[in-house]
């Protein structure tokens, strides 16, 4: 059996930053691996565990060699081996959207005949919240989205994928979906471990295996994007808030006289 | 995170790793609570085998189920640990240099494969039974006897001032076995439920109190022949393991003063006073300066410190001089730190005056402050102070 993880490094906007063309000014970006993906790694690598059979987990991501270290972090959790598509025609495309995404994960899919892929519901920076499913939908695949419980048994001897999902208003829905199939995995599902340094060290030997689009059997085309970004500002805060000045006593009666002006409370 | 001199830029990806999981651990693991640990004098018992599993005892031990990591990457998990509590890094200081060092040197592979594992994962816990209430500056004046019977050896005197005995499963005693020429220092390896073994536990302590302090009594308890360490004689084994952990507090007080300086930092910035932050006063920045560049100087040092001792060329005395400057560092950053929160620093709900707390105990165990002077001393004219 094989896992297929799609793992994505995201950007961190610290709190003080500036907005520089359509993007934030990297220097106030920080990367880390996407909180989502955590749960999806755990969830895969708890598959690979608890079965009797040898299970493969590959995790997949679209970036920069920058993002090696994220994804080697996910191999020192237990991920066996990596791919990283990256080419300098992705580089230059001005805008990776939804579409783009699926066409490089869908040739991974082909090269890797997963028999369950494992996403993230959503990505911390770009929040789209639909590579999971577009996917599915490319490679014909059964789909579960926001998916908070997984029964890893089922997964395992009967090709089943029983999995809860949240409903609006605190609602469970049990469904079970027949494998292949594309989970999007919600935070919460399950606990992310920490790497150990055991594990550390041995992932620094796994592989990450770098991918062109021409290995892929693909060309620049792949990434042309039909969604541009046109801007990226920070909306202007419009704030009612009044802070009175003062200790409690003078706070309280500039508090109890604005109440009053609004017509609050008996004269 | 304050690296002013991008030290941290040279690790190697594994370093990296390490460093950012070891910070992830402690900010979500340790942090939340410690304040708490500290003010009830608990230690949090839960993250004995989390560490385990984690494999922060002894990991640059290859073999055993251990990691094998390098002499830097244990360095920079020293400091990680110590930024959350100097109880925590001592805890893992006494688990992996103190007792399981020890053993990998100096144990038979009966022994090894006996405790190695179950320390490793936090299964077992173990001390250090070296300090005597009448012995602590001058160890090798010990007064724990082991006299040879038919097939072992009878162990009687007391030790105290030991971190985890209260918890632990084995203790590495360190006592004179007077059946031999010149009563020379053994280690045995005491397993605590063995009869005669006392762990009374030591409360009242203002400094490292989420740490479990406590003493050991050996009363005529018995030991068999192969509890005894084979391969250390004298007062170098117990002086080879002090050497492997002060290397460890050398690196990890540079933790505690950084998180204590951090802690400052966001302080000065967030505080207002006279219509704006306090951290516009030149005095506070002359504090943040120094507090910086007094850190900086002890990160130096621990990162010589490591590449010494990969290279095989560390001295015990180069250690001294580390340990010596570091925690003096730790010590004064952490008050300084602690001026700067004004009242606030004086509650448990900040980590400068913790630190500084445990600090008290970091200068004086693993070798005081003055006696790491003297060694030294000793080592620039030749003359040693103590003899
Ligand atoms: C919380 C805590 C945990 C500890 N954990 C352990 C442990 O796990 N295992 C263990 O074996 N021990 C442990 N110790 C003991 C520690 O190592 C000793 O406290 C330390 O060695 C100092 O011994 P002492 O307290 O007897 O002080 P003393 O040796 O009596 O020293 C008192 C003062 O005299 C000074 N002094 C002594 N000799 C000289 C000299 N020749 N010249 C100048 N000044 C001198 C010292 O610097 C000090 O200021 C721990 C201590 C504490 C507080």
């Amino acid at each position: 059996m094989k896992v297929l993880v799609t793992v994505k490094e995201v950007a961190e906007v610290e709190d003080d930053f500036e907005i520089a063309d359509l993007d934030v000014d990297p220097r106030y970006l920080e990367y880390d691996l996407n909180e989502w993906d955590e749960y999806a790694v755990e969830s895969a690598v708890q598959l690979a565990e608890a079965a009797d059979e040898e299970v493969e987990v590959v995790s997949v991501t679209i970036g920069p060699e920058r993002s090696e270290e994220t994804i080697r972090m996910a191999l020192a959790k237990g991920v066996d081996r990596a791919v990283r598509v990256w080419d300098d025609d992705i580089e230059a495309a001005e805008f990776l959207d939804v579409a783009s995404k699926v066409r490089l994960l869908e040739a991974v899919v082909a090269e890797e005949d997963p028999d369950i892929v494992l996403s993230g519901v959503q990505a911390h920076d770009t929040g789209f919240g639909a590579t999971g499913v577009a996917l599915a939908d490319a490679i014909g695949f059964e789909w579960g989205a926001v998916v908070n419980a997984l029964d890893i048994e089922g997964v395992l001897n009967d090709g089943v994928a029983r999995v809860h999902r949240e409903l609006e208003g605190g609602i469970e829905e049990l469904t079970e979906i027949d494998l292949p199939a594309v989970l999007t995995i919600q935070t919460g599902i399950n606990e992310p471990r920490y790497a150990s340094l055991r594990g550390i060290r041995q992932a620094q030997s796994k592989e990450i295996a770098p991918k062109t689009l021409s290995d892929l059997g693909l060309d620049f085309s792949a990434v042309e994007s039909e969604l541009f970004l046109t801007d990226m500002y920070e909306p202007e805060t419009e704030s009612d808030a009044t802070y009175f000045e003062g200790d409690a006593g003078e706070q309280a009666a500039a508090l109890a006289s604005a109440l009053r002006e609004k017509g609050v409370g008996a004269e | 995170m304050l690296d002013y001199l991008g030290l941290e830029a040279d690790l190697t990806q594994e370093e990296r790793m390490i460093r950012d999981e070891a910070r992830r651990f402690v900010e979500e693991e340790v942090k939340p609570d410690i304040g708490e640990h500290f003010e009830n004098g608990t230690f949090p018992m839960d993250l004995v085998p989390k560490m385990g599993e984690l494999g922060f005892y002894a990991p640059t031990i290859d073999g055993y189920g251990l990691p094998g990591v390098g002499d830097r990457a244990y360095g920079i998990l020293m400091q990680e640990l110590e930024a959350g509590d100097s109880g925590l890094r001592s805890m893992a200081s006494v688990q992996g240099a103190l007792v399981m060092y020890p053993i990998y040197a100096f144990g038979s592979e009966e022994q090894k494969e006996r405790w190695l594992p179950d320390l490793g994962t936090g299964d077992a816990v173990g001390c250090f039974g070296l300090t005597e209430p009448e012995h602590g500056s001058n160890p090798s004046g010990m007064q724990t006897r082991a006299e040879r019977d038919d097939d072992g050896f009878v162990l009687n005197g007391s030790k105290t001032w030991i971190t985890n005995s209260p918890i632990a499963d084995v203790a590495v005693v360190w006592g004179r076995d007077t059946s031999a020429d010149d009563s020379p220092v053994r280690g045995f390896l005491v397993e605590t439920d063995r009869d005669g073994v006392t762990t009374n536990k030591i409360d009242d302590k203002l400094s490292m109190r989420a740490s479990v302090t406590g003493e050991i009594g050996l009363d005529d308890v018995w030991v068999p022949e192969e509890n005894v360490l084979p391969g250390v004689e004298g007062m170098k084994g117990p002086l080879s393991c002090l050497t492997q952990a002060r290397f460890g507090i050398s690196w990890g007080v540079v933790g505690a003063a950084r998180d204590a300086f951090e802690a400052a930092l966001d302080y000065a910035k967030d505080r207002d006073q006279f219509g704006g932050p306090i951290a516009r006063f030149q005095i506070q920045q002359d504090k943040l300066a120094e507090m910086a560049t007094q850190i900086t100087n002890g990160q130096l040092m621990a990162y010589r410190l490591a590449e010494l001792k990969s290279r095989d060329e560390l001295r015990h005395q180069h250690v001294s001089m580390a340990k010596r400057h570091n925690v003096r560092m730790a010590r004064e950053v952490s008050r300084t730190a602690r001026e700067i929160l004004g009242g606030n620093g004086i509650t448990t709900d900040y980590s400068p005056m913790r630190h500084l707390a445990n600090m008290e105990t970091v200068y004086t165990y693993e070798g005081t402050h003055d006696i790491h002077t003297l060694v030294i001393g000793a080592d620039l004219t030749g003359i040693p102070a103590f003899e």
